[in-house]
C-alpha cells in the first residue's frame, strides 16, 4: 500500500477523531481564558453524549439531538459556574465533582438506553466534485459529516474574537487581572459566566457528537477520558484557539496511529504514545519563562472577590 | 475528648460487626428461600458481558420464586472484598457470585473468612470447599464464525479488536484463525488491541484503521456494538459478541456468540436449593460450558444462526472436506455446530497436529487441546497478524 493512501487514511480518520477533542478544547479555552480552570470536561461531555444521543432516538433528528447535547452541556457547566464563581469554591474540587457527578447521572439516566442503535445519524457527506482533487479530495470531501466543517469554521471565529474585538479584551482582562477589569466597569462574574457556559455548551456538542455522528450509540463511560484529554491540549494550547486545533488534530493523528502502527511497535508503547505527547508537552509549557512568554491567564483558578484582587 | 469519640464510634462498630456476624453465622438450609449476591465488573447497561449476566440473572428470578438476588454494578477490580462484605454481613446473602476474573483475590479471600457461605467465581481457577468457579466459552463459535469469514472475504484479510492480550480472547483469535483457514489457506487474521473492555471510541479507531489496511471482514472481543456499527456503515461485513448484534447492522451482521449465562446460573442455584451443593463440596465444582450445555449460541440474533441474507451465498462455497468430500460451506458451519452442540461432542477446533505460528508443535496429532490448556493458551495459531503480547 501506498504512501499516499496511508497518509489519506490517516488525515481522514484525524478530521473524524479530532473533532470532539478540538470542540471541547475550544470551549476550554474560553473558559480558562476567564480565568475558569473547569475539570468537568469530561462529565459536560458525557452528559451531552446522553442527551445527544436520548433525543436524537426519541424525535429522529441527529440535528436536534446534537443542539439539545449542546444546552445540556452548557446548562450542566453552570453548576460549576455557580460554585465557583457565585460560591468561589475551589475551582479543581468543583470541576472534579463535575466530573463525577456527569458520569453517574449519566449511566443511571442511560441505564435503558445501551444496545440501541440511532436509525437516522449525522450523515456523511461527500462534496461532488471537490472530492475529486487528487489527494485532499479524500481527506476532506469524502465521508466526513457537517460537524467536521462547522468545527474547523469556529477556529478563526473563536480565535477573531478573543484576539480582534472588544469582547475578546474584556474576557481575557478578567482573566488576567479582574481587579482592574472591575474598576473599569466590566462585570467579572457575568463575564465568567458567560466563558464558563460557553465552554459547557461546546463540551455538551462534544458529546452529542460522539453519539449521535461518531458512532452512533450510548454506551456508559462512552467519552473514556477524552474529556481529560482536552484539559491537556488546552494547555498544549497556550489557550490560543489556532493552536488548539493544532493540537487536537496532532493527538487525533497520533490516536489512529497508535491502531495502525501495532503490527509494528508494541501496542502498550503506542497507546502511551498521544499521552506521553500531551505530558511532554505540559512539562515543556510548565517551564516558566516560556509559560510568562505564552500567557496562562494570570488569574487562572483564582476567585474573584471585588476589594480583595 | 477526642480520644473519647474515637472510642465511643470503634465501640459501636465493634457492636455492629459482631451483631452482623452472629446474624450471617447460620448456614443455608436447602429449600429455605435463597438469597443470593451478584457482583458486577461493568454497567448492566454494557450490552455486553455484564449486560449477558444481568439478563441470566432474571432469568433465574423468573424460575424460581424462592430466589431474592442483589447487585452491585461496576465494581471496580480490588473493591470486591467491600461489596461481598456488604452482600453477606448487612443482605443475609447465602450465595455471591462474582462475575469477573479480576475479582479471583477477593473472592478467595471472602470463601476464607465465611467458610458457610457459598461463592462462585466466573472465569477463574482457583476453588474451595465452598468455593466453585465457571465459564460459558465461544471458542468453539469463533470457530465456526471463522469457517464464514474466511468464505465470504474477498481481501483474505479478516480484522479482529480485541480488548486485552489474555489466554480468553487468544484462544478465541486462534479458533477463529483456523476457521478460517480450514476453508481458505489464504485467510489472514489481522489483530489490534485496544486495552479496554469498553472504550467504543477505541474500538471505533481500531476496525477503522483495520480498513485502512484492507480488511473486510470483522470479529471482535470489547463490550460495546462499536466494531459492528464502523463495518456496517462501510459496507462490511461482521460479527457480533456476546450479545445480540443483528439490531445494529441488519444488512452486514453475518453470524456472531451470544452468551446465556442462564443456563449456568439456574443450574447451580437448583443444586443448592436442592442440597446437592453444599458450602463443603464445590472443591472440585468447575463449570466449562459450551455449545452442548447451550450456555453459548451461535448467531447474530437470538435463533438466528446465519444472517438469512447470506445463507444461499454460503451454500454456493464449496470446499473439499478431508472427511465429508465436497461440502458446501453452509453445510460445514451446520454439520460442525451439530457435532460440537449435540450430546457426546465429536469435533473440537484445537485438534492436533496444531502448530504455532512460529512453527513450533503445540497440540499432538490425534489429540485435542486441554481445557487448561486452553485457559493458559498464550500461542497463536498460523494466520494471525499483528502484536501479541506475551508469545512463548
Amino acid at each position: 500500500m501506498g504512501w499516499e493512501t496511508w497518509i489519506i487514511a490517516t488525515l481522514s480518520r484525524t478530521l473524524a477523531y479530532g473533532t470532539p477533542l478540538l470542540l471541547g478544547t475550544l470551549g476550554e479555552i474560553y473558559a480558562e481564558r476567564s480565568g475558569v480552570l473547569n475539570l468537568g470536561v469530561e462529565g459536560m461531555m458525557i452528559m451531552g453524549a446522553y442527551a445527544g444521543f436520548s433525543t436524537a432516538y426519541t424525535t429522529g433528528s441527529p440535528w436536534l439531538g446534537i443542539i439539545v447535547a449542546a444546552l445540556v452541556g452548557g446548562a450542566f457547566s453552570l453548576i460549576h459556574a455557580f460554585a465557583s464563581i457565585t460560591l468561589k469554591a475551589n475551582q479543581v474540587v468543583s470541576g472534579l465533582a463535575l466530573t463525577m457527578l456527569g458520569l453517574g447521572l449519566s449511566g443511571v439516566l442511560g441505564r435503558s438506553w445501551g444496545g440501541k442503535p440511532l436509525p437516522v445519524s449525522v450523515p456523511e457527506i461527500t462534496v461532488p466534485g471537490l472530492s475529486k482533487i487528487p489527494f485532499l479530495g479524500p481527506i476532506l470531501f469524502e465521508g466526513q459529516n457537517l460537524l467536521v466543517y462547522l468545527t474547523i469554521l469556529l477556529v478563526p471565529l473563536l480565535w477573531y474574537i478573543l484576539y480582534r474585538t472588544r469582547i475578546g479584551i474584556i474576557i481575557r482582562s478578567v482573566g488576567e487581572n479582574p481587579a482592574t477589569a472591575d474598576s473599569l466597569g466590566i462585570n467579572v462574574g457575568r463575564v465568567r459566566y458567560l466563558c464558563v457556559v460557553v465552554g459547557g455548551i461546546l463540551a455538551g456538542a462534544a458529546g452529542g457528537y460522539l453519539s449521535v455522528a461518531y458512532r452512533p450509540a450510548w454506551t456508559e463511560g462512552m467519552t473514556a477520558g477524552m474529556g481529560w484529554i482536552v484539559i491537556a491540549l488546552t494547555i498544549f494550547a497556550f489557550w490560543n484557539p489556532a493552536l488548539g486545533m493544532v493540537g487536537a488534530y496532532l493527538f487525533a493523528a497520533l490516536y489512529h496511529l497508535s491502531f495502525r502502527l501495532q503490527p509494528w511497535v508494541s501496542p502498550e508503547l503506542l497507546h502511551a504514545m498521544p499521552y506521553a505527547f500531551a505530558i511532554f508537552v505540559l512539562v515543556l509549557v510548565s517551564r516558566g519563562t516560556l509559560q510568562k512568554k505564552m500567557g496562562a491567564p494570570a488569574a487562572l483558578t483564582l476567585p474573584y472577590t471585588r476589594g480583595e484582587g | 475528648m477526642r480520644t473519647k469519640v474515637v472510642l465511643v464510634i470503634l465501640l459501636v462498630m465493634a457492636v455492629v460487626f459482631s451483631l452482623a456476624s452472629v446474624a450471617m453465622a447460620k448456614e443455608y438450609v436447602p429449600g429455605e428461600p435463597l438469597k443470593v449476591g451478584f457482583v458486577y465488573v461493568g454497567p448492566i447497561s454494557d450490552y455486553g458481558w455484564t449486560f449477558a449476566h444481568d439478563e441470566a440473572r432474571l432469568i433465574c428470578m423468573d424460575a424460581f420464586p424462592w430466589l431474592e438476588t442483589v447487585y452491585v454494578e461496576s465494581v471496580p477490580e480490588g473493591d470486591e472484598p467491600l461489596v461481598i462484605d456488604k452482600f453477606i454481613q448487612e443482605e443475609g446473602c447465602h450465595v455471591v457470585f462474582t462475575t469477573s476474573f479480576g475479582f479471583i483475590d477477593g473472592t478467595v479471600a471472602a470463601a476464607q473468612r465465611y467458610p458457610d457461605k457459598i461463592f462462585f467465581h466466573c472465569s477463574g481457577y482457583l476453588r474451595n470447599p465452598n468455593m466453585a468457579t465457571y465459564m460459558a466459552d465461544f471458542y468453539q463459535i469463533y470457530y465456526l464464525n471463522g469457517l464464514i469469514a474466511g468464505a465470504l472475504t474477498k481481501s483474505n484479510k479478516l480484522g479482529y479488536v480485541g480488548a486485552f492480550p489474555i489466554p480468553e480472547l487468544k484462544r478465541h483469535i486462534s479458533a477463529f484463525a483456523i476457521g478460517a483457514r480450514e476453508v481458505n489457506p489464504d485467510a489472514e487474521v489481522h489483530v489490534r488491541w485496544i486495552n479496554s473492555w469498553v472504550d467504543p471510541v477505541a474500538a471505533k479507531e481500531a476496525a477503522e484503521a483495520l480498513i485502512a489496511d484492507g480488511c473486510d471482514v470483522f470479529a471482535f472481543t470489547e463490550d460495546t456494538a462499536a466494531v459492528v456499527q464502523v463495518a456496517a456503515d462501510k459496507g462490511l461485513l461482521s460479527f457480533g459478541h456476546y450479545s445480540p448484534m443483528y439490531v445494529f447492522s441488519p444488512e452486514y451482521c453475518v453470524s456472531g456468540q451470544i452468551a446465556h449465562w442462564e443456563a449456568i446460573y439456574l443450574d447451580f442455584l437448583e443444586k443448592i436449593y436442592s442440597g446437592k451443593y453444599t458450602a463443603h463440596n464445590l472443591q472440585d465444582v468447575d463449570y466449562w460450558w459450551l455449545l452442548q450445555e447451550k450456555a453459548v449460541e451461535m448467531g447474530a440474533d437470538k435463533g438466528m444462526i446465519i444472517n438469512p441474507a447470506y445463507e444461499d451465498q454460503l451454500k454456493g462455497i464449496y470446499v473439499d472436506d478431508p472427511v465429508f468430500g465436497k461440502i458446501s460451506v453452509y453445510d460445514l458451519v451446520m454439520t460442525r455446530l451439530r457435532q460440537m452442540a449435540d450430546p457426546g461432542v465429536t469435533f473440537d477446533p484445537f485438534q492436533g497436529p496444531l502448530y504455532d505460528r512460529k512453527g513450533i508443535l503445540r497440540v499432538l496429532e490425534d489429540c485435542t487441546l486441554s481445557v487448561s490448556g486452553m485457559t493458559t493458551m498464550q500461542w497463536a495459531v498460523e494466520g494471525i497478524v499483528g502484536p501479541w503480547a506475551g508469545e512463548p
